[in-house]
């Protein structure tokens, strides 16, 4: 057990850190910060992802032959710490370097990896996952958006729902029907679809922040190449787990993890001025100490866990179900850290963004709505808890 | 950067669990709920294991091996619900390792690493609250030393061990320290107490003006870092040992509903079980992810140490408090019964969840701990 970094890895860091300083805006965090309009928000993001890649930091621990640096997992994870205690803006591509990359790392063909890792790397192809239909969430596998084969070419017809970041997509990877016949795991394909294919719409939805990430995709007659499809004909189940597991793995978490201990500091900062009568503030609160001290130990131990679980992988230890275990934990733990924060605001706690007595201008409060996906999206708590019965315990079905 | 064991220290932690799966079982435990409480076979053989030597330094006899390399083994023990004054004397040898003059140390650790000497912490009293600046047992001076009068309450097997160290107050306003007693001193009463847990002993101590030369005090002076030092390690052993509570509790509820049939099938079929199963694996891996850290920090000593460690004993309380409960209602009728076994980990748990400060208690450390960190920054 060793907690510590090689020299080597420190070292570095501080090249990481002082990348970041330098290519970071003038006044960052400041004076200068994310566009307020969605749009543009999400454009700046993909700038800074292009940015990223050009100063050689994207897919550092992807194998070389991709566009990688085949850095260590370690190296990996001191980057995206340094990202984001830097608090600089997350990506737009998540998906395509989270989802896509290790998916076709592990079940793609050679040509398959060459042609697409880079271009995920280099931010010029975005990516979406449809996975996701209106009668098929939690019951992933009866999915019914069809695949039929025309000469070359699969005929894709169908509806995604709850696909993130399709408007902004070049690329979607997606689970498609392609034998009815058969039992409903076992006629499942994976393929990658060009979102300019013609036939597929996609209309965006608003979720209950405000803002429109996720959107509904329509499958008109969409032509989709046969070279496409990714592993076996009706063997997309397999590959859709590899998938699902890295969505919900170590490395996601350890980033998110900086995000909401920086979102509890902010909130011990403010309880600190919050009044509670005229005389104390909310700090003074033994109540609420109790709850901001169970927030402070359980963010800590989310970063521990993932420490934990990093370390079976750098041991060599394949991700397995565990990881379900991660996204259980840290989804209801952060639900815990913005439902004291309101508790926190106490009389505030109904003023939203823009209004000017809003503490943090409504940032626990915008933190609080999101905080409620945490336990759906990547499979929902129940799904979670299926597996981890089922599957680490072994319980009878 | 690697937050596990070695190979090594999951094969000592194997040996000692098949050594404790053979040698103590809840059924033998049970022919122990009453006399002493003390089993000097078992005590041997936990010495022959070398488990009492771990923390003595190699050049007084022991095997000079730290926290982290115990921390595998004192989950185990609270698995296995192994009795004091095993984990006590751990404890206590650690604090004399780091802490005793050269001639305290030379007297006691060949004898600890022997499992020839038994030692036990006295720290609470009734009067204080979990915190140690709280404490009313006082040394005054006397003589070419001092006179100790107070009272302490569950101190852990005083009826059995060689050695007390009791953590006093030396002189009206001065600091705390530790003194060594023999707890068959002129002076000193015990009395035993009824306990939650009938598997383990502990007694009431008073000490009336006891006499005691100045080699008697641990370190040779009043030493508040040992004082720090030993109520750190009694809530990180006492994290572990939930810990290893808590595991086996809820690997009985698994077994249990895995096999137990109502309405046609096993009951641990019905996703309402399941999912609390789920729940408490997340609670005992995530308890385990703390108790391992805190023991870290007791071996690397850290700024931070009581801050980690109260995070530990915070969580790992309320966690092994959820999975106890939990794991006895899946048992239904049966998990209510003298006979199932299940209600001595729960008593065990649940003492170790108030010895060396309770969950509360251990999170206003931290919150304390956290906004003296954001001033200092
Ligand atoms: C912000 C956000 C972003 C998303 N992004 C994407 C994306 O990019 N791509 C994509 O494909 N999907 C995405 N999703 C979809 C997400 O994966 C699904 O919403 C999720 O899997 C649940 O499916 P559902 O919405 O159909 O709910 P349902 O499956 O209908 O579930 C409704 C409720 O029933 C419970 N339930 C269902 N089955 C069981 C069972 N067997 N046992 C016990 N309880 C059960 C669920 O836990 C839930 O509480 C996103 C969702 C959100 C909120």
């Amino acid at each position: 057990m060793d907690f510590s970094y090689s020299p080597a890895e420190e070292a570095f860091r501080a090249q990481v850190r002082s990348w970041i300083k330098a290519n970071l805006p003038e006044g960052w965090g400041s004076t200068v910060h994310e566009p307020e309009d969605e749009h543009a928000r999400y454009m700046f993001r993909l700038d800074w992802e292009k940015k990223l890649f050009q100063g050689g930091w994207a897919g550092l621990a992807w194998p070389k032959k991709y566009g990688g640096r085949g850095a260590t997992l370690v190296e990996q994870a001191i980057l995206a710490e340094e990202l984001a205690r830097a608090e600089a803006p997350e990506g737009l591509n998540i998906i395509g370097r989270n989802l896509t990359a290790p998916t076709l790392i592990h079940h793609g063909t050679e040509e398959q990896r060459r042609r697409y890792l880079p271009k995920i790397l280099s931010g010029e192809e975005v990516w979406c996952q449809g996975f996701s239909e209106p009668n098929a969430g939690s019951d992933l596998a009866s999915i019914r958006t069809s695949a039929v084969r025309d000469g070359d070419h699969f005929v894709v017809n169908g509806q995604k729902t709850w696909t993130s970041f399709a408007q902004y997509s070049h690329w979607c990877f997606m689970l498609v029907r392609t034998d009815p016949e058969a039992p409903k795991h076992k006629g499942i394909s994976f393929l990658l679809v060009d979102m300019s294919t013609p036939g597929i719409t996609v209309r965006p939805l608003r979720q209950i922040s405000g803002e429109s990430e996720f959107n509904e995709t329509f499958f008109d007659d969409a032509r989709v190449p046969v070279e496409n499809l990714v592993g076996g004909l009706n063997e997309g189940w397999k590959i859709a787990m590899t998938t699902l597991t890295y969505e919900r793995g170590p490395e996601d978490a350890l980033a998110r993890q900086i995000r909401f201990k920086r979102d509890l500091m902010r909130l011990i900062v403010a309880a600190k001025t919050i009044p509670r009568g005229p005389k104390a503030t909310a700090i003074d609160d033994p109540v609420l100490r109790q709850k901001l001290a169970r927030s402070v130990i359980e963010v800590e131990l989310m970063r521990l866990n993932c420490l934990r679980s990093f370390s079976k992988q750098l041991q060599g230890k394949p991700l397995g179900p565990e990881s379900s275990f991660q996204k259980l934990y840290w989804s209801h733990m952060a639900q815990g850290i913005y439902e004291t924060a309101m508790e926190t605001l106490g009389p505030t706690a109904p003023l939203a963004a823009g209004d000017p007595l809003a503490p943090g201008d409504g940032l626990f409060q915008t933190g609080f709505l999101q905080s409620r996906a945490f336990t759906i999206y990547s499979g929902t708590s129940e799904i979670q808890r299926n597996i981890i019965s089922e599957r680490v315990l072994g319980m009878p079905r | 950067m690697n937050f596990d064991f070695s190979e090594e220290q999951f094969a000592f932690r194997d040996s000692v669990r098949q050594y404790l799966d053979d040698r103590w079982s809840v059924a033998q435990l049970r022919t122990h709920l009453t006399g002493d409480g003390f089993d000097r076979e078992l005590w041997e053989g936990v010495s022959a294991l070398g488990i009492l030597a771990m923390m003595v330094p190699e050049e007084h006899g022991g095997l000079g091996l730290g926290y982290v390399d115990l921390a595998l083994i004192l989950e185990e023990c609270g698995r296995h619900l192994v009795p004091g004054p095993a984990v006590d004397t751990i404890i206590a040898t650690d604090i004399i390792s780091r802490h005793g003059t050269p001639e305290q140390q030379a007297a006691l650790l060949p004898a600890i690493a022997e499992g020839g000497l038994k030692i036990a912490a006295a720290v609470a009293e009734i009067e204080g609250g979990f915190r140690p600046e709280d404490t009313t047992t006082i040394a005054r001076p006397s003589g070419n030393g001092w006179a100790l009068s107070g009272r302490k309450i569950l101190v852990p097997y005083a009826e059995s061990v060689d050695q007390l160290l009791v953590v006093a107050r030396f002189g009206d306003d001065g600091p705390l320290g530790l003194v060594l007693v023999d707890p068959d001193w002129a002076g000193i009463t015990r009395r035993h107490h009824q306990l939650l847990d009938p598997a383990s002993r502990a007694h009431e101590v008073t000490f009336s003006e006891v006499e005691l030369g100045g080699d008697h005090v641990l370190g040779g002076q009043p030493l508040e870092t040992a004082v720090a030092r030993l109520v750190d390690a009694g809530a990180a052993s006492a994290s572990l040992q939930m810990t290893g509570a808590a595991g086996k509790v809820l690997d009985l509820a698994v077994e249990y509903t895995g096999n137990r049939v109502q309405f046609g099938k096993p009951i641990g079929s019905f996703q309402a079980i399941k999912h609390r199963c789920a729940d408490m694996l997340v609670l005992l891996e995530t308890s385990r992810t703390a108790a391992y850290h805190a023991a870290w920090a007791l071996a690397h000593d850290p700024a931070a140490r009581r801050k980690l460690v109260s995070m530990a004993k915070a969580y790992c309380g309320d966690a092994a408090r959820s999975i106890c409960n939990e794991g006895l209602q899946l048992h239904g009728g049966i998990g209510f019964t003298w006979e199932l076994d299940i209600h001595f980990y729960l008593r065990r748990a649940k003492t170790l969840e108030y010895s060396y400060g309770d969950a509360s208690a251990h999170r206003e450390c931290v919150m304390a701990a956290t906004l003296a960190e954001m001033e200092a920054a």
